[in-house]
């Protein structure tokens, strides 16, 4: 029997190919890394579970453009390319075409080991995240920093979306009142009337 | 998954060969589909157990009404626990049953009640992702552990013709001890079991099963192939009804997570709380490469009481209503669902050649809602679906109120094979003559059961119980199945024992010569149903003046 868990959220990895979205998912489900390069071949998933306030979360992540079911999106940049930053925007543009709206987003600035190589500015990337109103973190899958933060940040972040729309959405009716007298209920068919003979 | 590949090009395999894929690749991609369906049929029975969950606790709720807790039946008052309404449901409950909860809202926190079932009910759109979804995401409900392989058996017979009913208690315990000794069900033969009436379902739950069994109506109208033709393919789509697996759709349909019923209930809830009718649950889906449109319907709720004890034995008709009328000429029509308002339907039904532009120029998807009863079928409730929407839009799930009958109902109502015809009565309870007048006006659509084509009918008249032992018979109308009689005969009885007796009326061919033949019965009184018994109730309420109401004949003997 597999490992019980409270919630399923279903993740997903976009961004240029080569900026280390495969890295990142192999560094938060089996902590290690590869640093041969070997692009993905059209799709792949890791599974891991994690727990936050006492709740077991299983997430399934993605490395694909596949839009449907996914609660949260991360996007991917690599700091050494500043096309990959660029491409960020439209991407953005692409999940908006395709994604549920009420997909949480984050923004990953990959690679930061690098930071001799680097063509964008931490600043450009925390700039860019508020224009779009996201969460942002540099993240170096190579030496692990920063990768674990970033998907426990957006599951909880999902997890508080999820509470919130479970008590908000619920129709306010002022209070709890102990009503003394409960109207009686109209009778819903003919049948009802007919039976006080 | 596939269906996005092409999207891959613009990302990171944006720099690969955009030629055919080589055969390790497929394999790889084959292999992450695997696993991630071994992952979805995982979660689809973890779904499926959160829903059960939820199913229990609502069957095991007492709902006994407005002075008493909502789930374990106790009443309020000063000995009893206070009362507390759920915020969610707006039902009485006890704080035994009711979880108090701060709700986090615009206008800061304040405390509420949920009672067990809207709570655990919240708890598994959490849990389930319907929060997200906005609905229940594919579920399997788990087989029960007990007696599964008897339990699967009984699965794979019942998918041949019974309907599946999980609520209801199966007293056929004779037929399934029959089929249980032969490994291979015969369909034709079981079903002519119950043609004949003999299975003991039909008895036990005391239905004219004959008159909508999908065989009888294939036979019928076998001089229509098409009709034939979609019979015979419904009729398949109707055996691999996801009956227990694979099914969709949210347990409480009045926690919509939807942003316009948010909206709708902060204004004023009430408006889609309860509305007269009832709710149906269905999903369309329109598949414009096969011109077919699938309709899945999953359940209906709240729906009307047809007899005393507060039931209805609910079954739905559907069809598609074009400009010109409806598409097919038979409805289709799904299982009963028997002694409950609130049904389980969960059958799919396919309608073939589908044209796109037939979906584009006002076509609605019908569904009625009847209740099931061999001297006619009362209407429930009926749901028009603008398919328009559906066309551009792929898979739709929706709740959809009922609405009030119009003449596609009746329509509904009368299609199907109704042999014995039907017979117009009137009553009146005269309280002068302090007995029960009983008008026969006329039959229309009798069989003939003459070399000639006609019946020579008259109607046989008695009450049970009646102290005066009295029968009569109308006078005899030859060569006709339309008979107009227009005769009184009067019964002398109380209105206070006219609540415990029944009016049987049948109709005979007279045959001069030999024994007459049957041509079908009547029986009213006040375990009746729908329409007859209001004819029935009126009758006593209103006395002195008549209550005319039609009436469907049954095929089924009256013994003496």
């Amino acid at each position: 029997m597999a490992k019980t868990y409270d919630y399923l959220f279903k993740l997903l990895l976009i961004g240029d190919s080569g900026v280390g979205k495969t890295c990142i998912l192999f560094r938060f489900s089996e902590d290690a890394f590869n640093t041969t390069f070997i692009s993905t071949i059209g799709i792949d998933f890791k599974i891991r579970t994690i727990e936050l306030d006492g709740k077991k979360i299983k997430l399934q992540i993605c490395t694909t453009a596949y839009y449907r079911g996914a609660m949260g999106i991360m996007l991917v940049y690599d700091i050494t390319q500043e096309k990959s930053f660029e491409n960020i925007k439209n991407w953005i543009r692409n999940i908006e075409e395709n994604a549920s709206a009420d997909v949480e987003k984050m923004l990953l600035g990959n690679k930061c080991e690098l930071n001799e190589k680097r063509q964008v500015t931490k600043e450009r990337g925390e700039q860019l995240a508020v224009e779009y109103g996201i969460k942002f973190m540099e993240t170096s899958a190579k030496a692990s920093v920063n990768v674990e933060e970033a998907f426990f940040t957006l599951a909880s972040d999902i997890k508080a979306k999820m509470e919130k729309r479970m008590d908000v959405n619920n129709p306010p009716k002022g209070g709890h009142q102990l009503r003394a007298t409960e109207p009686a209920r109209k009778a819903d068919s003919w049948l009802s009337r007919c039976s006080l003979l | 998954m596939f269906g996005n590949l092409d999207k891959l090009h613009t990302g990171w395999s944006s720099g690969k060969p955009t030629g055919t894929l080589q055969p390790e690749e497929k394999m790889a991609i084959l292999e992450v589909i695997q696993r991630n369906e071994l992952l979805e049929t995982a979660e689809r029975q973890r779904v499926g157990r959160l829903v059960e969950r939820v199913e229990k606790i609502k069957q095991r709720a007492a709902e006994c009404g407005p002075r008493y807790c909502r789930l374990c039946g106790q009443s309020f008052g000063l000995l009893g626990p206070s009362k507390l309404i759920c915020d969610d449901c707006q039902k009485p409950v006890c704080s035994k049953c009711s979880i108090e909860l701060h709700s986090r809202e615009t206008t800061g926190t304040r405390d509420i009640w949920l009672c067990k079932i809207c709570s655990e009910t919240r708890e598994m759109w959490k849990k389930t992702g319907a929060w997200f979804f906005k609905g229940i995401p594919k579920y399997e409900i788990p087989q029960q552990r007990t007696s599964s392989s008897r339990q699967s058996f009984r699965d794979s017979k019942l998918r041949q013709e019974k309907p599946v009913k999980l609520g209801i208690k199966c007293t056929d315990t004779s037929s399934e001890e029959e089929d249980e000794s032969t490994t291979e069900v015969d369909a034709q033969k079981h079903s002519t079991a119950v043609l004949n009436g003999r299975s003991s379902y039909c008895s036990a739950f005391n239905v004219g099963g004959n008159r909508k069994h999908p065989l009888v109506n294939r036979q019928n109208s076998a001089t229509d192939t098409q009709s034939n033709q979609t019979n015979y393919d419904w009729e398949t789509a109707s055996i691999s009804t996801t009956n227990r697996n694979g099914r969709r759709g949210s347990v409480t349909s009045s926690m919509s997570m939807s942003e316009t019923s948010s909206a709708n209930s902060s204004n004023g809830m009430g408006c889609y709380r309860e509305p007269c009718f009832g709710w149906l649950e269905l999903s369309v889906n329109y598949s414009e490469a096969d011109h077919t449109l699938d309709c899945s319907l999953l359940r209906a709720r709240d729906l009307p009481t047809m007899d005393v004890t507060g039931h209805a034995d609910p079954f739905c008709k559907t069809n598609i209503i074009t400009p010109y009328g409806s598409k097919q000429q038979k409805w289709f029509a799904t299982k009963t669902v028997h002694k409950t308002t609130n049904p389980e339907f969960n059958e799919k039904v396919r309608f073939l050649g589908v044209e796109p532009d037939e979906l584009i120029n006002g076509s609605m998807l019908y569904v009625v809602i009847l209740d099931d009863d061999r001297y006619g079928h009362d209407f429930l409730g009926a749901a028009k679906i603008n398919l328009a929407p559906i066309y551009s839009s792929g898979p739709h799930r929706m709740t959809v109120p009922l609405d009030v009958e119009d003449n596609f109902c009746v329509e509904a109502a009368m299609s199907g094979p109704w042999l014995f015809g039907q017979i117009l009565i009137a009553l009146c309870y005269n309280t002068k003559r302090r007995s029960l007048i009983v008008r026969i006006d006329k039959c229309t659509n009798l069989m003939a059961k003459d070399k000639n084509g006609f019946s020579d009918p008259f109607v046989k008249l008695q009450m049970r119980p009646d102290s005066q032992k009295k029968k009569f018979k109308s006078s005899i109308k030859w060569r006709t199945l339309n008979p107009i009689f227009n005769e009184e005969f009067a019964f002398e009885t109380r209105p206070n024992d006219l609540d415990k007796q029944l009016l049987l009326l049948t109709v005979w061919d007279k045959d001069l010569g030999k024994s007459n033949d049957f041509l079908g019965s009547l029986i009213l009184g006040g375990n009746s149903k729908g329409r007859r018994l209001k004819q029935w109730k009126d009758c006593i309420r209103m006395p002195d003046c008549f209550h005319e109401q039609w009436h469907c004949l049954s095929g089924e003997h009256i013994p003496n």
